[in-house]
């Protein structure tokens, strides 16, 4: 059980983007189609029988011939300006079971994909996953960004679109990062390897179904895009966008008048600390969040 | 019997024949654990040592965001250039304890030949900045309570802990270590309330003068120094800027107790001062 590598690519200090699925598929829509788009090439996999159940069996004639288990693959890319690794996981490894990756299995699986990074001369990772934000799915995604070193601050400030966790409101720049995609940011730390997380904000209302958020993984592309200096068509995230906005619109336009109501309140809230007046008041913004919440009985997290 | 694996890595083989250990915990009140540490490790050239591995004592499920940046559990082990000195500094870890700290102690006996142990803690009281901090201590063998003897160091101390309370990691430390016949021991500095999410330099400096004392370190304590001016001169532009600020802090200095209101006014503008200026 291990590292299984078929090829060993000459690479200058490459850059690791590694992603998990998550809630909304954010971070992994958004790096996988990053990967397709440069035309990444597979060199490796993660042997999964010892982190994963197997998800297919295949039997022909009454003999089992094969079991399936999730992939976990390497990929690189020699770009322009930089060269990249990506570590695409299908499923998070948790020794209970769930579908965050939590234990033993989790912390084995981030060491052994920073195992490969490092063997190639990796220096910085990004992960990707949600951040579920009191937004409206009609508003333009930003990315939260949280780097694992601070001397990464001022960089990712200059990312456009984003926001750090102390100017959430009511955050005081904490929070976590469930999973693996939080995991491996800490796992980079302890190696003294710079990495940083972009999270692509999903509407509170949305996150909790098992639909994809293309508007979250656009904006997470565009930060990626630029941080790697790395052009990006977006044709094809936005059909995507324009095909999850209508069947958003119309589970939405069947909700009752009064849930739709308070979530339209949602169009006017501003979380982030302000920079300008904001629409509404302090009071009004505190309403709409707790009846939202009242609503969803749950806090905003992320993943 | 132990060796090195799954459970720790040792960096460097350095031979000792015997040493003190100071043990910190990043989670301090004031910072003052990490904060001490530091500044013994850049003082002395500390350099790592080892370290034990976050599996089974720490959870994995994530990472932790303070002040915007990820946090990763770590527990390692430092050795000063030249002294027979280690610093172990740690996150509190979230399960198995004692296995926890035999390990820590399993690994100073048999690499470092570990042969005391102190802590280092701050302890919240309602007092003002501006009273000059005591060292107290706590002590796991009648050899210790002799070794401290010769310290300004307050060193009777009764205390029960609350039944809304538990003990502190730092004296289950101690607790196994007596029962393992290293001697040892707790050194508590008062922190001021209002400076506990922020930093407390002279709490920190207290600290390292009975190190330096103790150990014999040669501590260079102008840094220490320009830290606890700047500090208290911060605080005391603020007071003539805030007459509010200025009255609580008044009334802490006459021994003079704050309502549960005007301790959080206190503790959010000092923290607003501190954090802000620190972020600079």
């Amino acid at each position: 059980m291990g590292i299984k590598l078929y090829k060993e690519p000459k690479l200058v200090k490459p850059v690791l983007l590694a992603c998990w699925p998550g809630i909304g598929n954010i971070g992994i829509m958004a790096v996988d189609m990053l990967r397709r788009m440069v035309g990444a090439e597979e060199f490796g996999e993660i042997e999964s029988w010892d982190f994963f159940y197997p998800r297919k069996v295949l039997i022909r004639d009454g003999e089992l011939k094969d079991l399936e288990f999730p992939n976990n693959k390497f990929y690189f890319q020699k770009t322009e300006k930089k060269d990249l690794i990506f570590f695409i996981g299908e499923e998070q490894p948790s020794d209970g079971g769930g579908v965050y990756a939590e234990g033993t299995k989790a912390y084995r699986m981030a060491n052994l994909v920073l195992d490969v990074a490092q063997k190639f001369g990796c220096q910085r990772v990004y992960t990707s996953g949600a951040a579920v934000a009191p937004i409206h799915h009609s508003t333009r995604s930003r990315v939260w960004v949280v780097p694992n070193n601070k001397d990464l601050i001022d960089e990712v400030k200059g990312y456009e679109n984003t926001v750090l966790m102390s100017e959430v409101e009511g955050r005081d720049g904490q929070g976590n990062i469930t999973g693996l995609n939080g995991l491996l940011l800490g796992v980079a730390r302890r190696r003294g390897l710079e990495a940083i997380c972009v999270m692509g904000e999903i509407p509170i209302y949305i996150h909790g179904f098992p639909i994809p958020y293309p508007k979250g993984s656009k904006a997470v592309l565009e930060v990626l895009s630029a941080a790697l200096a790395i052009r990006i068509p977006m044709d094809e995230i936005n059909a995507l966008i324009q095909q999850s906005d209508s069947e958003i619109e119309s589970v939405y336009e069947r909700l009752p008048s009064g849930i739709k109501e308070q979530l339209d309140k949602l169009k006017y809230v501003v979380y982030t600390k302000p920079s300008e007046p904001e629409p509404i008041t302090e009071e009004d913004k505190k309403k709409i969040l707790q009846e939202i919440d009242k609503f969803f009985k749950k806090d905003a997290g992320r993943d | 019997m132990l060796s090195e694996g799954k459970s720790f890595k040792l960096f460097t083989r350095s031979k000792f024949d015997s040493s003190s250990m100071v043990v910190v915990w990043n989670q301090d009140v004031g910072r003052l654990g990490s904060r001490v540490a530091d500044y013994l490790a850049g003082q002395l050239k500390g350099r790592e040592l080892g370290e034990i591995s976050p599996e089974g004592f720490f959870s994995l499920s994530g990472v932790t965001v303070e002040e915007d940046v990820a946090q990763f559990p770590e527990s390692k082990f430092y050795r000063c250039q030249n002294e027979n000195f280690v610093i172990f500094r740690s996150d509190i870890p979230r399960y198995n304890w004692y296995g926890f700290i035999n390990l820590v102690l399993d690994i100073a006996e048999k690499y470092f030949k570990v042969k005391h142990i102190y802590t280092v803690g701050g302890m919240v009281l309602p007092s003002a900045h501006t009273t000059p901090r005591t060292l107290m201590s706590v002590v796991n063998s009648t050899e210790m309570m002799r070794m401290l003897g010769h310290y300004d160091v307050v060193n009777d101390m009764d205390y029960e802990t609350r039944e809304d309370q538990r003990p502190t990691f730092s004296s289950y430390l101690l607790w196994v270590a007596k029962m393992r016949d290293i001697s040892g021991v707790c050194l508590w500095v008062p922190v001021p309330f209002y400076l506990m999410t922020v930093e407390d330099p002279q709490a920190c400096k207290k600290v390292l003068e009975f190190f330096n004392g103790h150990l014999e370190l040669n501590i260079n304590f102008t840094d220490i120094d320009k830290e606890v001016a700047e500090q208290n001169q911060k605080i005391a532009e603020a007071r003539r800027r805030s007459p509010d600020l200025d009255g609580y802090i008044s009334k802490l200095e006459s021994n003079l107790g704050l309502t549960a209101d005007e301790g959080e006014k206190l503790v959010k503008g000092i923290d607003e001062l501190l954090r802000d200026s620190r972020r600079v």
